[in-house]
């Protein structure tokens, strides 16, 4: 239970800060906020651990109603077809190589220097 | 008779978690059974309940009504997030530099590259809201499109598809790209495809998907960041 009370108040604090003028979505403040804690505490509260691990099991599930609000805007999928789809995977086309290559690059030049 | 017995269970406060809960349950079945990336259960699940409203003729919002119990905790899940990025975050120490640069030219480009195309093509602002946070795990690209001005829902299914088309398509460019590092295959794999992408690093080994677990955690992070920032700036 004291895992989801402090989920709960540091989405809370989130949503407070982002009322306050901060322009992030409550949950996204909480979640760096947590973080921050984290990385003061420098360890996970077995309670926020087990409850988290819980939680997260079932985010995949919690996705499937929102998801389904594309029954409301399917309109805009059907006329956006090929902006939609060439935009998505021309992205990937070109940002899997460079990514992986810029990382590979990086490391194995500091690896050659060391 | 029947149509009663339908009508009543539609109306019934729990049809849409039964639904839901019986979907996913599916989907995952069909995952397990398939051991195919194209079955990801959210997006097969998605597309069962969609399926199921459409054949009895319920409407978003009394399905989303019913459904509640099940979205519930998305906003502390949402927080959770945090849990995991920080466990995977004591495996940068070895690679900062080289990570931090990875991720911001990766995180850019994906991002630039689709908003530059789908403009190209004709998307409207609210469809390049929508389209803007595809690189980020589900949860947070649903606040950041409708913080945007975004449609949530499209945001969602947007992450899904890139999730799967990119865990399909990394293993071949990877390979043309000549990437062995697992430390780089995972990065690459979690950054552009979030969790379908980890699913397929998980495969490779542990490096790899530790990698692509912090690699999605981190896009996700520095996404929520930076995407309402340019966004004001630009806007």
């Amino acid at each position: 239970m004291l895992g989801l009370l402090i989920l709960v108040v540091f989405q809370l604090l989130g949503t407070l800060i982002a009322v306050a003028g901060v322009k992030l979505p409550g949950p996204v403040i909480g979640m760096l906020l947590l973080l921050m804690t984290l990385l003061l505490l420098r360890r996970v509260p077995e309670p926020l651990k087990v409850t988290s691990t819980q939680l997260l099991k079932y985010l995949p599930l919690m996705l499937i109603p929102p998801a389904v609000g594309i029954l409301s805007q399917w309109q805009v999928v059907t006329s956006h077809l090929l902006a939609i789809s060439v935009s998505l995977i021309g992205a990937l086309l070109i940002s899997i190589p460079l990514t992986a290559w810029v990382l590979q690059g990086l490391v194995r030049r500091r690896r050659v220097s060391e | 008779m029947i149509s009663t017995m339908i009508q009543t269970s539609i109306q019934h406060p729990l049809f849409g978690l039964l639904v839901t809960l019986a979907s996913y349950q599916l989907a995952m079945e069909l995952n397990r059974r398939t051991r195919s990336m194209l079955a990801q259960p959210v997006l097969i699940g998605t597309l069962l309940v969609v399926g199921v409203l459409l054949l009895l003729e319920v409407d978003y919002a009394t399905y989303n009504e019913s459904a509640a119990l099940v979205w519930l905790f998305l906003g502390p899940a949402t927080v959770a997030l945090a849990v995991p990025l920080y466990t995977h975050l004591r495996r940068i120490r070895d690679y900062f530099w080289p990570l931090l640069a990875a991720l911001l030219i990766g995180g850019f480009t994906t991002v630039l590259l689709t908003l530059g195309l789908a403009w190209l093509l004709g998307a409207d602002e609210a469809l390049l809201a929508s389209l803007a946070p595809k690189s980020v795990t589900s949860p947070i690209a649903i606040l950041l499109a409708e913080d945007l001005g975004g449609s949530p829902a499209l945001a969602a299914v947007f992450v899904m598809i890139t999730g799967v088309a990119g865990a399909v398509m990394a293993p071949g460019l990877l390979k043309l790209a000549g990437i062995d590092l697992p430390a780089a295959r995972g990065f690459t794999l979690g950054l552009n495809a979030h969790a379908a992408g980890t699913a397929v690093a998980l495969e490779e080994g542990e490096e790899t998907a530790a990698f692509a677990a912090l690699a999605m955690s981190l896009t996700g992070a520095v996404t929520a960041i930076l995407l309402p920032l340019f966004y004001s700036l630009a806007g």
